[in-house]
């Protein structure tokens, strides 16, 4: 089914996400995995016959967009992420139907130490391998905490020593899916950008000094204008990442990830400088975007994406 | 200047993938050796000669693409502009000497003028018989139009008009100039405002060039001393040529020079081909900070290039452009600029053993780091765009809400 068999397009299909989304954040991961299943939203983009929608990744983009602005904590991106990957098998159809949960390792584990930027209740996790990744079982799995990022969601390092290998993805597979996550996380940071500017001009509209509202200072209008910028720039090159090229070809979608992320860290960074001291404060809740955001850019590795661009260009010249 | 192919009017409509080889295909073949700013053969090409290079991309379908055919255009859609601007954006030839008549002219007087002043002058700016100029900023109005001080006031025979105008790119080579006047006084702010075409030419005006910091004479101040043009010069009523002119420039700021993000990229391309012509200079893109901004100008570039193709189709879609071209142009030049900055950076590490291709790298992008000082400056500065998308895109409000 392709985009052009709906009548639906990604903006609508985001805006109908919304009340799911809102739903199922704060939920325990189970409940929040069935809520946002009931929806549509895990199988988005997996095959029919897994029972998802068979929908494009423009879809999974804008549903993305709106998980960053409600600063939704279950990891749906995984759950779309691989139950497209997995298709056709046992696994896709449970992720997509709410039953089973995954997390994906997007850091190279050493054979022993695997990074998630999560540690939620959940049955499989995808390792990437110099061959491609292995889906392994979550259960038994002993997980050191790191929570100094995030002490509310802390990131782990979970021990694969030992794990049990239920499934692979070829290296083609494995490129592909991680091509989809910087997409799709390239969006989610993005959505997080919009919800901070969202904030930043319904405060600064209220919040009076010398008998007018901030928003009113050339300074702090102009750092607004600065988000507003970037977020249509990472949103103009995301989408145009899955867009195929002049010649039908896939593009490499990885300048656009590194720059929403650069953007979105700045928007986020500038966002909380902007309340100022209340800005500060855990009560504004920016800090849980930027902690999301930065964990995403260390597990996906924004900036070392944006030197291996370099790199490629440098010797395609 | 020899052409290795001539298509004469009417240029054949083809499917878009046809029309961009056509054109990659063209500009390859026939773009001059010294016409090629990434060549070691580069000279600047002299006026006649951009002339007959513009007058020839025409022909070939590379320009007017939007344009109605009963005025010289091909009549095809912003699609086919998109893909002959990425074309155009391809290969390292030099800026348009004819795009204020093909960008700003060429559309307002499509907009406001005649029937007669369509028929003539419309053609002849595609096929580059005539340039011209645009007489809008003046000393105390840049920014803020409203501050105009041009008059134009009823006379015999016409219409008297005296008052400066400055920073008015190619004057001194123009054939017409689309001048801004008012008909009333300076309170009157936006009412009043009438546009005409005058042949520069005409008694009365006097051009006094202005020498910028890249060392070339590319604008102008522009006097104009009781200088009469008929009434048929005038483009439109008063207030309804300028009503249409500021609809065109919403549309116009967000889809002149749209070959830029892949000039962009053609420039980064030739910075690094420059620098890996010479073994030592080659050194320089192996540092991680540099790498480190070649992988961010790439991100931008994509970036650019999706919000262009994005304009493009919102506009087929009969979407209103809004302030979108305020986005694009802050991007752009804010990050050309930037990148101007790190090529001057690299470039300065070359010598006089460095390779020709490296040398003639160092003089293209120290101009060019020059001349990017005015990228944020020319077209409404940086800080006015910041204005326009804090006030028309977020409305943000300047005072108490009740």
């Amino acid at each position: 089914m392709s985009n052009e068999d709906h009548d639906l397009v990604p903006a609508e299909l985001a805006e109908a996400a919304i009340p799911a989304i809102l739903e199922a954040e704060g939920k325990p991961a189970r409940a929040a995995a069935a809520i946002l299943a009931e929806a549509g939203l895990t199988g988005v983009c997996a095959s029919e016959d897994d029972g998802g929608m068979a929908l494009g990744l423009p879809f999974a983009l804008a549903i993305a967009e709106e998980a960053g602005a409600k600063q939704l904590r279950f990891p749906l991106l995984d759950q779309i992420l691989l139950a497209q990957a997995f298709a056709g098998q046992d696994i896709a159809s449970r992720i997509a139907a709410g039953e089973a949960i995954g997390l994906i390792g997007w850091e190279g584990a050493n054979g022993v130490l695997l990074r998630l930027m999560t540690d939620i209740e959940c049955d499989v996790v995808l390792v990437p391998t110099e061959n491609g990744a292995d889906l392994i079982a979550r259960s038994e799995l002993a997980a050191i905490p790191a929570p100094v990022l995030d002490p509310d969601q802390p990131q782990v390092w979970l021990d694969i020593s030992g794990a049990e290998r239920i499934g692979s993805l070829d290296a083609g597979q494995m490129a592909a899916l991680r091509r989809a996550g910087e997409a799709l996380y390239g969006s989610f940071a993005t959505g997080a950008a919009v919800n901070a500017l969202a904030a930043c001009c319904e405060y600064l509209a209220a919040r009076v000094q010398f008998g007018r509202p901030l928003s009113s200072k050339q300074a702090v209008r102009h750092h607004l204008s600065r988000m507003k910028l970037l977020i249509e720039m990472s949103r103009a090159a995301l989408a145009r990442s899955l867009r195929a090229d002049e010649l039908g070809q896939g593009r490499d979608g990885r300048p656009a990830f590194a720059g929403a992320m650069t953007n979105a860290i700045w928007s986020l960074e500038k966002a909380i400088h902007l309340h100022g001291g209340m800005g500060f404060t855990s009560e504004v809740p920016l800090h849980r975007s930027l902690r999301d955001i930065r964990k995403i850019d260390m597990a996906l590795g924004g900036g070392r994406t944006g030197r291996q661009v370099a790199h490629d260009f440098i010797e395609a010249a | 200047m020899t052409m290795m192919s001539d298509f004469s009017k009417p240029f054949q409509p083809m499917n878009n993938a046809d029309y961009r080889l056509h054109a990659r295909g063209w500009l390859g073949a026939n773009l001059p050796a010294h016409m090629r700013m990434d060549s070691t053969d580069w000279r600047a090409p002299t006026l006649e000669e951009s002339r007959l290079w513009e007058a020839a991309m025409y022909r070939a379908g590379l320009a007017g693409m939007t344009w109605p055919t009963e005025y010289g255009g091909h009549g095809l859609t912003l699609r086919e502009h998109l893909v002959v601007n990425k074309e155009i954006g391809a290969i390292s030839m030099p800026e348009s000497v004819g795009s204020i008549g093909k960008e700003l002219a060429g559309p307002i007087i499509m907009a406001a003028g005649t029937e007669q002043q369509k028929r003539a002058f419309l053609p002849r700016i595609l096929s580059m018989d005539e340039l011209w100029c645009q007489g809008f900023s003046e000393p105390d109005a840049g920014s803020d139009l409203a501050r105009l001080r041009t008059r134009a006031v009823p006379c015999e025979g016409g219409w008297r008009i005296n008052g400066q105008k400055i920073w008015t790119s190619g004057a001194s080579k123009a054939d017409y100039c689309l001048l801004l006047t008012r008909t009333g006084t300076i309170e009157d702010r936006h009412k009043g405002m009438l546009m005409f075409a005058v042949p520069m030419s005409t008694p009365g005006i006097r051009v006094v060039p202005i020498k910028s910091i890249d060392g070339k004479v590319s604008f102008a101040e522009v006097f104009f001393d009781d200088v009469v043009v008929p009434d048929d010069a005038r483009l439109g009523a008063p207030d309804e040529g300028w009503d249409a002119a500021i609809r065109v420039l919403s549309i116009e700021r967000a889809t002149n020079r749209m070959y830029r993000p892949w000039r962009f990229e053609t420039e980064l391309r030739q910075l690094v081909r420059g620098l890996k012509s010479d073994p030592e200079l080659a050194l320089l893109l192996q540092d991680p900070s540099v790498q480190d901004r070649i992988g961010q100008i790439a991100g931008q570039i994509d970036a650019l290039k999706g919000f262009v193709e994005g304009t493009v189709e919102q506009l087929m879609n009969g979407a209103s452009i809004g302030a979108r071209g305020s986005l694009s142009k802050l991007y752009w030049s804010e990050c050309h600029q930037a990148f101007a900055g790190l090529a001057l950076d690299l470039v300065g590490k070359v010598t006089p053993q460095s390779s020709a291709l490296a040398q003639r790298t160092r003089d293209h992008f120290t101009t060019a780091y020059l001349f990017a000082r005015a990228e944020t400056i020319y077209a409404g500065t940086t800080e006015v765009q910041l204005d326009i998308i804090a006030q028309r895109i977020l409305r943000l409000p300047k005072d108490l809400q009740k």
